[in-house]
């Protein structure tokens, strides 16, 4: 529409507002910015409002549930990614895309809310951890193939075992895009025919900040859904995110990831042929066993005989002593002589005694 | 020896088995007469655990997927 009086143009309520979002998205398709949240409050479950301010000014902000990844309470500082628009009813506002805490004191504020609606549903508990098999032939890898907690482990779970297929989704692991990016990649692991057996999501160290993707619920709650038990190493040692809670082993760095994945193979090597030398005694002490028992048994058998020997010995002994007590001699040193020859007058007769030998002639022989 | 499925570790299913051996050998099975042949049948296995150890290496595939 046209007002041709002075070449200005006559534009409907709709139309001005249509052209007015259109200069709005050509100049700023998307920005960010900084501020404090106030008046926060959602609608119907759905609908999140809140005003962004700072000491100088303040803008209404609208965004749905499902973009809200982090909790959001009044008083944290954020940063948001938004156009700017205005509504249909004339009212400036930002539609939220995106939105995160800024700052270690928002940033530990929004994690405490987020930890403890999550513990509340139990995601963090004992009895959902499941464990991880001893020595495991798949696994999947979920990280910035850029980064150096990646070489880490790769490094280390090569040192350490060998012979598994490792499978690397390579995503962001910071950064507004990251836990996304994650999600799509846990997904993939579950949604393939040959399942790994362990899924491993890790990144080195870095800032509060740098970290904060593995504090986005989404991403956490995909990490405890997963079919493929977890194992989550981000980080240094004393870095904890909510990521870590949600796995099924928390590692403490990705070194330490690899640690807890596969056994180490000197290990393996020295069980083994500590394995080998216990086989080794056991045949060693069944041969000494052997041959104490054959020792003994001859010593037995030597026992007996020499026993054998002693009573035949013995016998022998005795049958000595009974034939010499029925010797004619033992008869004749008692005082007794043997006669032989004829009983009859003049003839001669052969005596014997103990000491002599005697020949005599018969001179009388009477009856008795 | 029971052949490994895709889960199951080669050496795993060799160590299970050595462990059988250890098993028997400090078991009430054990005897002299059967303890030459298989100590020499563990012998072969732990020295098959060492050399699969030593040579085995990891296959490390970047998928090709985008996630972005």
């Amino acid at each position: 529409m046209e007002n041709t009086s002075n070449q200005t143009p006559l534009l409907s309520v709709s139309d001005f507002l249509a052209i007015v979002n259109q200069t709005l998205e050509y100049a700023y398709p998307s920005i960010e910015i900084e501020g404090e949240v106030a008046s926060f409050k959602i609608n119907q479950g759905k609908y999140v409002f809140f005003d962004l301010k700072d000491a100088g000014g303040s803008v209404g902000c609208f965004m749905t549930v499902w973009q809200l990844r982090v909790p959001i309470e009044d008083g944290m500082k954020v940063i948001v990614r938004a156009n700017p628009k205005i509504t249909q009813w004339g009212k400036f506002s930002l539609t939220v895309q995106s939105i995160r805490p800024s700052g270690e004191g928002s940033l530990k504020k929004s994690y405490e809310l987020l930890k403890t609606k999550l513990e509340g549903e139990g995601l963090f508990n004992e009895e959902r951890k499941r464990p991880l098999p001893a020595m495991p032939t798949h696994i999947g890898v979920i990280s910035s193939t850029q980064a150096a907690g990646y070489a880490d482990f790769i490094k280390i779970i090569g040192d350490r075992w060998g012979g598994m297929k490792i499978e690397v989704a390579h995503t962001q692991v910071q950064g507004e895009a990251a836990p996304d990016q994650m999600i799509r990649a846990i997904r993939h692991f579950n949604e393939q025919p040959e399942l790994p057996q362990i899924l491993v999501i890790i990144r080195g160290g870095g800032s509060a900040d740098d970290l904060s993707s593995f504090n986005d619920e989404l991403l956490v709650r995909e990490i405890a859904a997963s079919r493929i038990p977890t194992v989550v190493g981000v980080g240094h040692e004393i870095d904890e995110t909510l990521a870590d809670f949600a796995a099924d082993v928390r590692a403490a760095t990705p070194s330490n990831a690899a640690q807890l994945i596969v056994p180490d193979k000197r290990e393996i090597v020295a069980e083994t042929r500590h394995a080998m030398k216990r086989i080794l005694s056991r045949v060693a002490y069944a041969i000494d066993e052997l041959r104490a028992s054959a020792r003994e048994s001859i010593s037995t058998m030597y026992q007996a005989i020499e026993t054998g020997i002693s009573s035949a010995e013995q016998a022998l002994q005795d049958k000595r002593s009974l034939l010499s007590a029925y010797s004619p001699m033992a008869v004749l040193e008692r005082g007794y002589a043997i006669v032989r020859g004829k009983q009859t007058v003049g003839e001669k007769l052969h005596i014997s005694t103990n000491v002599n030998e005697i020949t005599a002639e018969v001179t009388d022989v009477k009856k008795r | 020896m029971s052949k490994s499925d895709k889960t199951t570790s080669p050496i795993s299913d060799k160590l299970a088995k050595l462990q059988e051996y250890v098993e028997w050998f400090e078991g009430d099975g054990f005897s002299i007469e059967q303890s030459l042949e298989k100590f020499s049948e563990a012998e072969k296995l732990a020295a098959e655990v060492e050399h699969d150890l030593q040579e085995l290496k990891n296959e490390v595939v970047v998928l090709n997927a985008k996630f972005e």
